[in-house]
């Protein structure tokens, strides 16, 4: 990513455009799937949402092979689709707005606490 | 047997690493191979992540190989840290399963 990009976005875009050309491609349960996969995915995002694409591009790979493998979306996401992207996320090491509230909150807490025995 | 996922959890991990461990491999073989084991609910998706955590720390070697089908796949082997890990699985499996059987035959 060079700066030009970073500043206007266009590699989000171009990602996401490349998403959507791969994703037209799969069967429509597939589709159904993949859009409950960014729907789970994106509190995971950051600010951008720049951190999520290689996570969505991984998640869009195996759904990919797996339609080659001639396998229904259910033998291979199962019923617990969110739990999945919760694995995913996790496995690339992404960090919730969930973390970042929490850390704020203890952030702010401990300043308070010193303020208090100051 | 049904409901065996959540104490298959923290052995599932070790277990795929045994199937890399002898010969080189990718996801949907891995969980055929599982399957046919007797391990029936485990699902691609599962044996996706852990080949993710695998890869993030470090234990597996992976290579893209074009398929006959569809887009290229991901290969994995065993490089020395996944070997490592996999005896220290096994070593701590030995430790669970022994005790577990001990405490089944009253403790002695």
């Amino acid at each position: 990513m060079n700066f030009w990009e970073k500043v206007t976005g266009s590699d989000l875009t171009r990602d996401w455009k490349a998403f959507g050309a791969r994703v037209e491609a799969l069967p429509d349960d597939y589709r159904e799937a993949w859009d409950q996969i960014v729907a789970h995915l994106f509190p995971y995002g950051d600010f951008t949402g720049r951190n999520l694409t290689p996570i969505l591009d991984s998640a869009l790979g195996l759904l990919e092979v797996s339609v080659a493998d001639g396998q229904s979306v259910h033998e291979v996401l199962g019923d617990d689709i969110q739990g999945f992207c919760t694995a995913l996320a996790g496995g690339a090491g992404a960090r919730t707005h969930r973390d970042r509230w929490r850390e704020q909150l203890n952030r702010n807490v401990a300043r308070k606490l010193s303020r208090l025995g100051g | 047997m049904d409901d065996l996922t959540e104490m298959l959890k923290g052995t599932l991990e070790g277990c795929v690493l045994e199937i890399i461990g002898s010969e080189e491999t990718y996801g949907y073989a891995i969980t055929r191979q599982l399957n046919e084991l007797g391990f029936a609910d485990v699902i691609e998706g599962t044996v996706y992540t852990i080949l993710l955590r695998l890869e993030r720390n470090g234990l597996v070697q992976v290579t893209k190989r074009p398929s006959g089908v569809g887009p290229p796949r991901k290969f994995y082997a065993l490089n020395d840290a996944g070997r490592e890990e996999l005896a220290k699985f096994w070593a701590k499996w030995r430790y669970l399963s022994s005790r577990i059987n001990r405490l089944k035959e009253g403790g002695r």
